[in-house]
């Protein structure tokens, strides 16, 4: 029976990445259309229709979707992707060249299975805890994770075989390793300030208040690290298109390209998830208690948490799509001499409060 | 658990020999990476989900990323196989002996048959920490000096090197 019980939450947590990362990936066209003040996506789907009654229901929902944009983005997106050469340039190792995209893929797809998407519950007689793994380590997995994320995009730098890609690969490596410790510093502060290494009692010691009150620099911090190691937004060198041609993953197409992309919206939604989690209650609601383990009470703590998680993606992309590109040394400097001091500070001022005030 | 403690011992032995065989660099790097993920794995398996976490954090996250970023940065190329002759092959076996007797003086001295997870010995953040700054607080403060004096002397050496480049 664990075996089942694990094999759903499994089987749903899967799901949830996968739908948050496709919902990143409709909000990133239709938004990015409205900041640029264009319509985007809406033709794929918008003008279909069919002559047999049964499913005309069907294809009233179908064109609703079409409009906005939906089918575009996921279904013709996914298709095209499937029936492209899958070209491999000349003389770079085949199997280094196959291995990338899954490296940038696995370390983000592991790490959500530290994340907590809804409170206790009890259903048929069995307490359920929707986590896949509650391990002892909690928040440092999520870390350890992250910190390997850099041989994907590392790899696929070298494998392209060509000096943009490499180029591309190499700033990517060390944007991520440079804003790492800013990161590192920053959760060892919510470590103190909590008292615990387990995602799920973080979010319960927020009872008494949440933690962007109480750490509002650690917020401002791990969101710019956050913007950083998705590596967009402003912080989008490694890939930068007028420079570099598509960076780290001018060589891939078809499948290993949209493969780049998912983990990359799936890291989105993954730093949403931690900010929600470590910084804004995950489920909880403020002012509003719900009973504990009952199965309706976890649904709508899943409900607040996704509300949460996608009002941080939208303000990510957001962000993306209305600030200019930062200069190599800015980005540097803003990770070295000021993300860096100011973690640090933070941690030290964090700890002594900690110390002589509980 | 003996099945999964199998495939993950040829994974290790495997990368291991990797390291030392492969010509291109940037593979033996990689395998080291495999090789210490597969170090993490067993960690896991022993219950020590903090050291496994670590392990992946310094280890794979950490020290090999800057390798391979070195590798990458100086675009090296594959290696030509050097022939040392006996005086290598001698150091070679020597080293191995060595380790291979601190290994076997470990295995035998019966660390493994304490049960995992036995009370006391779980490898959880709390029970690392308070061992830590306890028990072993000057080998690990020695430790933590002499890392800043590395990282103190590299500074300096590249500045020095900068300015006469200047």
């Amino acid at each position: 029976m664990e075996l089942v019980i694990l094999a759903i939450k499994l089987f749903v947590v899967f799901n949830l990445i996968m739908g948050l990362a496709s919902i990143c990936t409709w909000i990133e066209r239709k938004g990015s259309a409205l900041i640029q003040d264009r319509i985007g996506a809406n033709r794929a789907g918008a003008f279909s229709t069919t002559d047999i009654l049964v499913l005309k229901p069907v294809f009233v929902v179908i064109r609703f979707f079409g409009m906005l944009g939906v089918i575009n983005t996921l279904v013709n997106d996914g298709v095209k992707a499937i029936f492209k050469e899958d070209f491999i340039p000349e003389g770079v190792s085949n199997f280094m060249h196959c291995l990338a995209p899954f490296m940038a893929v696995f370390p983000v797809f592991v790490a959500y299975a530290l994340i907590p998407f809804a409170p206790d519950f009890d259903l048929f007689g069995y307490h359920i805890r929707p986590q896949l793994a509650s391990i002892d380590a909690g928040i440092l997995f999520i870390f350890a994770m992250g910190s390997v994320a850099v041989y994907g995009v590392a790899i696929a730098g070298w494998a392209g075989n060509n000096k943009f890609s490499l180029l591309g690969g190499l700033r990517a490596a060390a944007q991520m390793i440079s804003y790492e410790l800013s990161m590192g510093i920053t959760l060892v502060t919510l470590i103190v300030l909590y008292g615990t290494l387990d995602l799920y009692e973080m979010v319960e010691a927020q009872k008494s208040g949440w933690g962007i009150i109480k750490q509002p620099l650690a917020f401002i911090v791990l969101f710019a690290v956050g913007m950083a190691e998705t590596k967009r937004g402003p912080f989008d060198l490694p890939e930068s298109e007028s420079e570099l041609v598509a960076g780290y993953f001018t060589e891939y197409s078809g499948m290993k390209f949209l493969l780049f992309w998912l983990g990359e919206f799936a890291e989105i939604a993954l730093f949403a998830a931690l900010l929600s989690i470590l910084f804004c209650g995950g489920w909880l609601i403020p002012f509003v208690e719900l009973p504990k383990g009952v199965w309706w009470a976890a649904l709508i703590g899943h409900i607040v948490l996704m509300t949460k998680i996608i009002f941080f993606c939208v303000l990510q992309i957001v962000i993306r799509w209305t600030l200019p590109r930062f200069r190599y040394d800015q980005l540097m400097n803003l990770g070295w001499k000021i993300l860096l001091p100011v973690s640090m500070v933070n941690l030290m001022i964090t700890a002594a409060l900690k110390l002589w005030w509980g | 658990m003996t099945f999964a403690f199998l495939i993950l011992a040829i994974i290790l032995v495997a990368s291991a020999i990797g390291v030392v065989a492969l010509k291109n660099p940037l593979n033996s790097a990689l395998c080291l990476v495999l090789n210490f993920m597969g170090i993490a794995c067993m960690y896991a398996m022993l219950d020590a989900h903090f050291l496994a976490a670590v392990q992946v954090i310094v280890y794979a996250g950490a020290i090999m990323v800057l390798v391979v970023f070195v590798l990458m940065l100086l675009n090296v190329k594959s290696e030509e196989p050097v022939r040392g002759g006996l005086f290598f092959f001698g150091i070679a076996i020597g080293a191995s002996l060595v380790f291979l007797r601190i290994i076997s003086s470990t295995v035998f001295s019966g660390a493994d048959q304490i049960p995992a997870g036995a009370p006391g010995l779980s490898g959880t953040a709390a029970a690392i920490g308070e061992v830590l700054f306890t028990k072993y607080v000057f080998p690990f403060e020695a430790a933590s000096i002499l890392i800043m004096a590395a990282i103190v002397g590299a500074v300096m050496l590249a500045k020095k090197r900068y300015k006469e480049a200047v």
